[in-house]
């Protein structure tokens, strides 16, 4: 009876986990193998398709615009990689200070920025950037800078700088959150007997905090490579990609190839190459993490 | 043993609603929704007044049509009233069919279009755009209707001229031009800011427009004209489509539409660029942002009195009107309309303006195993591009649709769309929109090229250069 029971909940369990199970097949698996084999084909969009071999990735290979793309995913990861978790983790370091009052709140208003949609995000910073009516125009002429303001989107060479910001703003308060709960794990005791020993902040921050949260951070900075490598909606929203491809995304160049120039095949051949990529830059920046960590003799 | 009962419950109603999730997004009698869009099964008849649609069809069941005329558009905007004002009637005419509208906004009509074309997956009728049209022919995606509008019963009163986007190398015709009939290319201007500025019309030269920009500027207009080009698109269809018929005369268009030998590259083409160059890069006219706000943004400039001029298209026109209309009686009242300016070098007609419809309603070539669903399919796009959307779009909003509407009355309309409907149709000569034809993918590469070329960051040689490879390569 205690086995057939056993057996049921077995069912149970296997069921419920079946589910999420079939949407991540669905929703991630399939699209990707679909992507794949369509990759290898000169597809237009409609039922003909040509098998055309690997001549997408020869043309990948050659295209200035793609590459142009990855050079700006990559940017766009260092910058925010520094932004985003480099500036959470001193926030964090701030938060847990004992001299910090409201920590609650400081975490809440952190937060909060995340929780809004990319694309508004996206909205609130072409006001920002607005020649005419955006609020850095106004602050450089109040200050008498009124020779620097610039319509900002319209400069290639600072558009991504000025893109990347956005997400920088959006995202420190979502690794914040994740680096508090691992800052929150080490003992106390720890940093009590480091103070005693004369540890400074910078120390106490360099040589206990940071090796203890390896793991932790380890994860901020895969959330953040992966994030940024897809980098699309607030792009999308404040340039197009534009002025001409000069913000331009490895993903929003994909949805152009695939859904303005109805290339689709290339397009899945784009997708594939993202995927790839990100793989890449992700195991790349693990094993180095790594191979850093292991320098100041952290395992 | 009720938890198990309740969990197992749960557990097969969310698998149905997975199942349900994955299957079409407009196939059902009630109002589901797909994502960002918006399904309707239109059997509640509205009186939409004096229905006289063809009935007596043989084929009884569903008929889906998907297009982007959404409520939320057709609030002001004369083409998405007519299109759901026709479908109504059509519906109410044919109690038989079930009409499944699923509309989409116009941008996310296009990502939606694009995405069940890949899939072979397209609804019965649907709106397709001319720049699609030979390859979506060559897919097999869509019907060859050339006998149908032969034979429709509207033919003798079709304007020809609108057909030819939607025509394939060998003459074939695969849709019904839809909607209105509207410039892409008008300038919008404030009457009583230029006749200040010397000028009693708009100025007919560039030279003047920049002449005038200094005078404009101490009246205290902020800019001449006001122009948007963020989304890339709008430096193409609102402005090089017309200017560059100027320098190169609209039989180079139809030799690159034939692949009659004329080429991106020709120095007529050219000398369109550098001008388009010119204009936005060295002088003063346009506002300086016009590279990072669309129009949108664009004609609020002129709609709160700080650009004395706009250039945009008849979408624009509408919003304008109705803006100005409901908060701005003077700059309503002195509004007027003129074609873009004649470029010094320029030899072609000075009058042109790029005027068409830009979308055909199609037939999925599924539908012809069923004639008699092919023929309701037929019926419902002769009508919904037939005379009673001409006249109701005439004498509504004083546009013009595929059919020819004689002499319409216009005296009930107020005096701006009066103005509107002369300029548009009668006033000025029409000349082709660039991008209803040739390959989508030609013009995604000249768009994001023109943002560079008017920032001075690439030469009109290289834009032209970039624009034949890709013509070259797609067309």
């Amino acid at each position: 009876m205690l086995q057939k029971s056993k057996r049921n909940k077995k069912i149970l369990v296997a069921l419920y986990l079946a589910i999420p199970l079939i949407i991540y097949v669905f929703s991630v698996f399939v699209p990707l193998v679909t992507a794949l084999f369509n990759s290898f084909y000169d597809w237009k969009g409609g039922p003909q398709k040509t098998f055309n071999g690997i001549q997408n990735y020869i043309q990948l290979f050659q295209d200035k615009t793609f590459w142009q793309s990855f050079g700006h995913n990559i940017f766009l990861v260092l910058f925010c990689l520094v932004g985003q978790v480099g500036i959470a983790f001193i926030f964090v370091l701030m938060i847990d200070s004992k001299l910090v009052k409201l920590k609650g709140v400081h975490r809440t208003f952190g937060f909060f920025p995340s929780t809004i949609s990319a694309v508004c995000v996206g909205f609130i910073w072409t006001m920002i950037y607005d020649y005419n009516r955006g609020i850095l125009n106004w602050f450089l002429n109040k200050i008498g800078q009124g020779d620097a303001t610039k319509v900002w989107l319209n400069e290639p060479g600072l558009v991504m700088l000025l893109v990347s910001i956005p997400l920088v703003w959006q995202y420190i308060g979502y690794y914040m959150v994740i680096l508090l709960s691992g800052i929150s794990a080490i003992d106390k005791e720890i940093f009590e007997s480091a103070e005693i020993d004369g540890a400074n902040a910078v120390q106490r921050a360099l040589y206990i905090v940071f090796p203890l949260i390896k793991n932790t951070l380890l994860i901020c900075i895969t959330l953040c490579i992966a994030g940024n490598m897809k980098a699309f909606d607030n792009i999308y929203v404040m340039t197009s990609g534009g002025p001409g491809t000069s913000s331009m995304v490895m993903a929003l160049y994909g949805y152009t190839v695939s859904f303005k120039q109805n290339n689709m095949g290339y397009g899945c051949c784009i997708s594939v190459a993202i995927f790839v990529l990100s793989l890449l830059v992700i195991g790349g920046s693990q094993k180095l993490f790594n191979v850093l960590l292991k320098d100041k003799g952290v395992d | 043993m009720k938890k198990k009962v309740v969990s197992s419950l749960l557990c097969a109603a969310m698998l149905v609603t997975m199942v349900a999730g994955c299957g079409g997004s407009g196939s059902t009698d009630t109002n589901t929704t797909p994502a960002g869009g918006d399904t309707q099964s239109a059997a509640a008849g509205t009186e939409a007044g004096g229905s006289d649609a063809a009935s007596g069809l043989a084929y009884k069941g569903d008929l889906e049509i998907m297009h982007f005329s959404t409520e939320e558009e057709s609030q002001g905007n004369g083409g998405s009233d007519g299109m759901r004002t026709v479908l109504q009637q059509w519906n109410d005419a044919n109690a038989d069919i079930n009409l499944i509208q699923t509309v989409y906004a116009n941008d996310d009509y296009k990502t939606q279009i694009a995405t069940l074309a890949a899939a072979d997956d397209l609804p019965d009728v649907f709106l397709v755009q001319g720049m699609n049209v030979r390859e979506w022919a060559k897919q097999g995606l869509i019907t060859d209707l050339t006998d149908e509008i032969k034979n429709s019963p509207y033919s003798a009163d079709y304007n020809e001229s609108y057909f030819t986007p939607f025509k394939d190398a060998d003459g074939k015709i695969y849709g019904f031009p839809v909607l209105t009939g509207g410039t892409c290319t008008v300038v919008i201007y404030d009457s009583k800011a230029w006749a200040d500025a010397g000028y009693d019309k708009f100025p007919s030269t560039w030279e003047d427009v920049e002449a005038a920009v200094p005078k404009l500027q101490e009246a205290g207009y902020k800019e001449a004209i006001a122009f948007g080009n963020s989304g890339q698109w709008q430096m193409n269809s609102c402005f090089l489509s017309t200017l560059g018929d100027r320098f190169t005369g609209p039989d180079w268009y139809q030799s690159m539409i034939n692949k009659g030998g004329a080429k991106f590259t020709d120095a007529e083409f050219v000398a369109a660029l550098a001008e388009t160059q010119r204009l936005f890069k060295d002088t003063e006219i346009f506002n300086k942002d016009f590279n990072a706000i669309s129009n949108e943004d664009a004609r609020e400039y002129y709609i709160s009195g700080d650009a004395a001029a706009f250039i945009g298209g008849n979408w624009d026109e509408s919003y304008i009107q109705a803006t100005l209309k409901e908060g701005n009686e003077e700059l309503f009242n002195n509004t007027k309309f003129a074609v873009l300016p004649q470029p010094k070098d320029a030899k072609y007609d000075e009058n042109g303006q790029n005027i068409g419809l830009g979308y055909a309603v199609a037939i999925n070539p599924k539908l012809k195993d069923d004639p008699d669903k092919f023929a309701a399919a037929v019926d419902l796009a002769e009508y919904i591009t037939g005379p009673v959307f001409s006249d109701y779009v005439a004498k509504n909003y004083g546009l013009g649709g595929l059919t020819k509407v004689a002499d319409p009355d216009l005296s009930s309309l107020d005096q701006m769309t009066q103005d509107f409907y002369n300029w548009s149709y009668v006033d000025t000569t029409p000349c082709e929109i660039y991008d209803s034809y040739l390959a989508s993918a030609v013009w995604a590469v000249v768009n994001q090229d023109l943002q560079d070329m008017v920032n001075g960051d690439k030469s009109p040689e290289d834009v032209a250069a970039d624009a034949q490879k890709a013509y070259e390569e797609n067309y």
